[in-house]
């Protein structure tokens, strides 16, 4: 909401310092957030009338003119089209600074001829969007005059953000009420004469739906002249960024800026019959003032004639009946229109207007009649003609809301003491009128506040005009614990689990949690997870995994030289759009260089142990101690089927996968590397709220540890965990690391062979081992394996 | 008596010679060997008489022992020597590069662990909701009904399901984890609930999703005096400063009356904001008193018990803290900003180490 200063002391008679009401303004909720010395501003520009113009020796479109500027005459170049002698202009001399674009402006030599100063066009200014040619003023203005003065400038422009319950300030008028309510001065109340009216109307108006209009208030005005509105009044809607348009149209606007009441007027001769304010029927179209033409639908008010509709109620008038120059007998209205049916109205049409706005936070009943006697004394003034009588349908109700509070109610919520006394005085201040019997306190709010209920808004009234730099500060540790845990187990396995991932070399990614469409098919069913009014094309499903953005990342790194990548992210992603369809995932990926080329090291790659590693050490370090872990082949369609695995937890549910993503999927997304990636669904991790301290028994031996390696040749497709299972399982208690490692295939082997060797480490609680116990488990060992696996021991 | 005069010259001579390990050990055969000149003096001790043999017997310790203290300090000051020319010959260029082995944690993960610290320690637990929530939680418990002209501010993602008729929503705020945990739990509640939040907007300060934390404390008593409480010592933990001017002023937020905005001071040094003190405020977080209607939507009795809520912008406190100046980078997967802002994953914020 925009005001200027001056328009702000027609209603409040202060002695404040501006800076002062500035502050005030703020502290009393009314946020400043632009403030605008257009005197300022504007000082520099004058009036100057062009005494010469001819050609431009080197370039066709410029002009050469001499202006007279009052004290001296002077050269300018210019490149207006409508630049012509005698014209008088708005002078921008060397050292001023255009607004629009914060342009210094020198003396400088354009096309080798020397110019001192500019004449200025409108959108130049920063009054209005019009640059097609420079401002021409009227004959009779001073050369030498202030253009700010000519132009009502002089001023400061204030704007405020006025929150959706603050409807009471979106007049001038209520923001000066509420700073005399806040002890900024006094409240000026503007004498309005009240016409009677000379004849009927000869419109009558029905209201066929009390509901969506409790009232309208219609006047007549006969032999009116619509003509240019007069300096004052262009002025004032300048100042405030409204362009005027006609007498009728700016007396409107005026009031509704002025007095926070909309009001519409009819060219009365267009309307056929009488106003009927009705609900509209599917299918009716109207053409409104904004030269758009709007399908309606059943519900939505419209105030129409006998024969068509000519506005929607509280939102925009229509062309078939707006006013022109022609225009000599006009219909004047007030209307209530009702808040939910403007504003759904409003939002189904995506009409924006001024009326709306405010008719949807509210408007002040009382406001019906005193907008009709204001603008009728405006338009008698500036329009002439006669007024009917005032003609009303449906009733202005009175209904006044009654609240009742008590000071200890009050105190208990803002936290410090507040007295009958000073609670009746502030609300007072606020025109809510107070009983008191005992502790109650009964309020009585005025009608143009539409946002006050119930009690708590009453505490808000108080601490707004006392002040919220008064609220005491107090402690809030408490002496008994509320809560055992800050976190629960599940938002602790996060946290450990991002801290991990990033330790072991890994960077944390956020993105979007929503993704493409394109390529995530076989990610889950992406009709299940979209977004009715996506952002863009690229962002319009709720990401069924968290892979699709991190391997565009992955895409975009690699254009700015990136050639190793750790990533991870730990996010949601979701099997649907239900609220409950959410899953927590930890997503990394290991891709490119794993060693770079150095002076100490051969570069090496990633590949799918690394991601195997990194999997199974998060989950080592989430569930600590014993657990059995398996890894099965079976994976999801985005793994490379023959080099992946899943990985369950006890044998119950998966709990993640490894692996290295399926080739056609890392072409969808235009990676060319082997990419390894891991996927923990941490929601599937057991979960054991209450954790055991003690950890298991150790038993340590002190006796000889000795160690036995073993090759085997055996057939490619076993397993390397089947020959560690066959070598463990001769004696768990002798037997306390079987590990694999050599590895090698070979066709010398023979077809389809690999050789596989294991060292065995062997140790017992009781003795140190003897040569015989120690060749007596080795072949036992050699016996199981082969046994197995179909190999045999290489010697 | 003899004197052993010529035994001590002997030995003088001998330990000029010594070069190396070998020279040292030549010399202990030679005096102490078991045919060493010393031992063989020993013997010969018994052959003499008592006086006699005492008096020869010391003097001939004596020699011993300063044989075994040259061979003490001259083994030691060539291991000396021979330690020194081995590390001579082992120099590395210490000036060669090589890998940093941890990653980073993403800046709004580490403010989140941050603020979870601080109010952590002042008892509040953390809370969570999905982020498709249903229109009812996201808005209309938090009574802003249908057509509340504040709904228009919030520019809505809306996705296919629906919940009671109503289509749902990505939420627009943290605010519905305050309706989800009054319906699990009763009054006293102390939360925090850090999340995603979504606004279909898209632009230089705009980022379609973003990070909001909220806060709830419903009991009793607790008022406005305790919010200004709350929200100076965490914010003053958080930016890690004693001095620091907050302003309270009047705003509007549908689910809180009275509702607040908080500003906090600055200045500006060059290019760097100094956060707590001057003239000039910023705006950080809205806060207010849960408005009754809010508490009756959950079954909570307005008249039993009160408290307050407030919600603020993960990313601003990150940008203003650790002086990130562009909203949209958070998202932006860029590696060299991740390895830029982003943070060693072993400093974990507590309230026994750093914050930061």
């Amino acid at each position: 909401m925009k005001f200027s200063y001056s328009w702000l002391t027609e209603h409040l008679k202060t002695n404040a310092h501006f800076e002062e009401i500035e502050k005030k303004l703020t502290s009393i909720g009314l946020e400043v957030e632009d403030i605008q010395d257009t005197g300022k501003a504007y000082q520099d520009f004058i009036v100057g009338q062009v005494l010469e113009e001819k050609k431009h020796p080197n370039a066709d479109k410029l002009k050469l003119c001499k202006v007279d500027i009052g004290k001296e005459k002077v050269d300018v170049v210019c490149g207006a089209p409508n630049v012509e002698k005698g014209m008088k202009v708005v002078y921008a001399p060397v050292g001023s600074t255009i607004p629009v674009n914060h342009m210094k402006i020198k003396a400088a030599k354009i096309r080798g001829v020397e110019s001192y100063g500019m004449m200025c066009s409108e959108y130049e200014l920063g009054i209005s969007n019009e640059h097609d040619g420079i401002i021409r003023l009227e004959e009779k203005e001073t050369i030498g005059r202030s253009f700010s003065e000519i132009y009502g400038l002089n001023d400061i422009v204030i704007e405020i953000g006025i929150t959706p319950n603050r409807q009471d300030c979106l007049g001038v008028k209520g923001i000066a009420r509420d700073l005399a309510s806040a002890g900024i001065g006094e409240l000026l109340e503007r004498k309005i004469s009240r016409e009677k009216g000379s004849f009927k109307s000869p419109i009558k108006i029905e209201i066929k739906d009390n509901k969506i209009c409790s009232a309208f208030a219609g006047r007549y005005f006969r032999n009116v002249k619509n003509n240019e509105s007069p300096e004052w009044l262009k002025n004032k809607l300048k100042s405030i960024g409204l362009r005027p348009i006609s007498a009728l149209v700016d007396i409107t606007n005026f009031v509704m800026y002025d007095e926070n009441r909309p009001l519409h007027v009819y060219d009365a001769d267009k309307i056929d019959g009488k106003i009927i304010v009705r609900k509209a029927n599917d299918g009716e179209s109207f053409l409104a003032l904004d030269e758009k033409d709007y399908q309606l639908k059943n519900g939505m008010c419209v105030i129409a004639d006998e024969k068509k509709v000519l506005g929607l109620g509280g939102i925009m008038g229509g062309e078939s009946t707006g006013c022109s120059t022609e225009t000599k007998n006009v219909l004047l209205e007030s209307a209530l229109f009702d808040e939910v049916n403007t504003a759904k109205t409003g939002r189904n049409l995506s009409i924006l207007s001024d009326a709306r706005y405010r008719f949807e936070r509210g408007i002040d009943p009382n406001s019906t009649l005193k907008g009709i006697d204001l603008a009728t004394q405006l338009i008698l003034e500036i329009c002439g003609g006669e007024c009917s009588e005032v003609e009303l349908a449906g009733n202005i109700k009175e209904n006044k809301n009654e609240v009742s509070t008590s000071s200890s109610y009050i105190s208990k919520r803002l936290g410090f003491e507040v007295s009958d006394k000073e609670l009746i005085s502030i609300l007072s201040s606020l025109g809510i009128e107070t009983s008191q019997k005992g502790d109650v306190i009964k309020c009585s709010i005025p009608s143009w506040r539409q946002d006050i209920h119930g009690e708590a808004d009453i505490s808000e009234e108080v601490i707004r005009i006392k002040g919220y730099e008064n609220i005491p500060t107090s402690n809030i540790r408490s002496k008994s614990k509320i809560n055992h845990n800050i976190l629960n187990y599940a938002q602790k396995k996060l946290m450990k689990t991002r801290h991990f991932i990033a330790s072991i070399g890994y960077d944390e990614l956020v993105t979007f949690s929503f993704t493409d469409s394109k390529n995530c098919e076989v990610f889950g069913d992406i009709n299940k997870l979209k977004i009715v009014n996506p952002i863009s094309e690229e962002l319009n499903i709720l990401r069924p995994n968290l892979l699709p953005n991190l391997l565009q990342a992955i895409k975009k790194n690699k254009n700015r030289n990136f050639d190793s990548f750790s990533i991870f992210e730990i996010g949601s992603q979701f099997r649907s759009t239900s609220p409950e369809d959410q899953l927590n995932v930890a997503c990394g990926i290991r891709s490119g260089i794993k060693i770079e080329k150095s002076w100490k090291n051969k570069q090496t790659e990633f590949d799918i142990y690394d991601a195997k590693q990194d999997l199974t050490s998060l989950i080592d370090h989430l569930i600590p101690g014993n657990k059995k872990i398996s890894i099965s082949n079976e994976c999801p369609s985005w793994y490379h089927p023959g080099r992946s695995g899943s990985i369950k937890i006890n044998n119950s549910v998966v709990v993640g996968y490894f692996g290295e993503l399926h080739p056609r999927v890392a072409g969808q997304f235009k990676i060319k590397n082997r990419t390894n990636i891991f996927e923990l669904y941490l929601d599937e991790l057991p979960n054991t709220e209450k954790k055991n301290t003690n950890k298991p028994v150790l038993n340590l031996s002190d006796f000889q540890v000795v160690t036995r390696d073993f090759a085997f040749v055996i057939d490619k497709k076993v397993k390397g965990d089947e020959v560690i299972t066959s070598a463990f399982k001769v004696d768990k208690e002798l037997i306390r690391n079987v590990e694999i490692f050599d590895l090698f295939e070979d066709d010398s082997l023979g077809k389809d062979k690999k050789s596989i060797a294991i060292k065995v480490t062997l140790q017992s609680n009781e003795k140190t081992l003897a040569e015989n116990d120690i060749s007596e488990i080795s072949s036992k060992i050699i016996e199981s394996v082969e046994k197995s696996t179909s190999g045999t021991v290489r010697s | 008596m003899k004197d052993f005069r010529e035994l001590e010259i002997e030995i003088k001579k001998a330990s000029d010679k010594f070069t190396n390990i070998e020279s040292i050990n030549e010399f202990r055969i030679k005096f102490l060997g078991k045919k060493g000149i010393i031992s063989l003096e020993m013997k010969e001790l018994a052959s003499l008489s008592g006086d006699e043999r005492k008096k020869h017997a010391e003097k001939l310790n004596k020699i011993k022992d300063s044989v075994l203290e040259i061979i003490a300090s001259k083994t030691e000051e060539l291991n000396s020597e021979e330690l020194e020319k081995k590390l001579n010959s082992e120099t590395l260029d210490i000036t060669l590069s090589t890998s940093k082995s941890y990653g980073t944690i993403h800046p709004i993960s580490q403010v989140i662990e941050e603020v979870i610290t601080i109010f952590g320690d002042l008892d509040f637990f953390v809370a969570e909701g999905p982020e498709v929530e249903t229109d009812y939680n996201n808005f209309t418990a938090l009574n802003t009904s249908e057509h509340h002209p504040a709904r228009q501010m919030h520019d809505t993602f809306y996705v296919e399901t629906e919940s009671d008729g109503m289509p749902n929503v990505l939420r627009t705020h943290t605010s519905p984890v305050q309706i989800r945990s009054m319906l699990k739990q009763k009054p006293p509640i102390r939360l925090i609930a850090p999340g995603k939040t979504f606004r279909c907007d898209n632009d230089q300060t705009h980022s379609p999703m973003f990070h909001q934390v909220e806060g709830l404390v419903i009991d009793q008593e607790s008022n406005m005096s305790h919010l200004k409480g709350c929200l100076e010592i965490f914010l003053k933990t958080f930016f890690e400063t004693d001095k620091l001017n907050m302003r309270f002023r009047p705003s509007h937020f549908p689910f809180t009356e009275p509702s607040a905005e908080v500003d906090i001071g600055y200045t500006k040094k060059g290019n760097q904001l100094i956060i707590g003190e001057g003239e000039d405020w910023l705006e950080i977080l809205g806060c207010g008193m849960v408005h009754p209607n809010v508490l009756e939507n959950v079954n909570i009795n307005s008249n039993e018990y009160q408290g307050y809520a407030f919600g603020m912008g993960i990313e601003r406190l990150a940008m203003l803290k650790y002086g990130i100046s562009d909203l949209r980078t958070f998202f932006d997967s860029d590696l060299r900003w991740n390895k830029h802002y982003g943070f060693s994953p072993l400093n974990i914020p507590s309230i026994i180490g750093d914050l930061s």
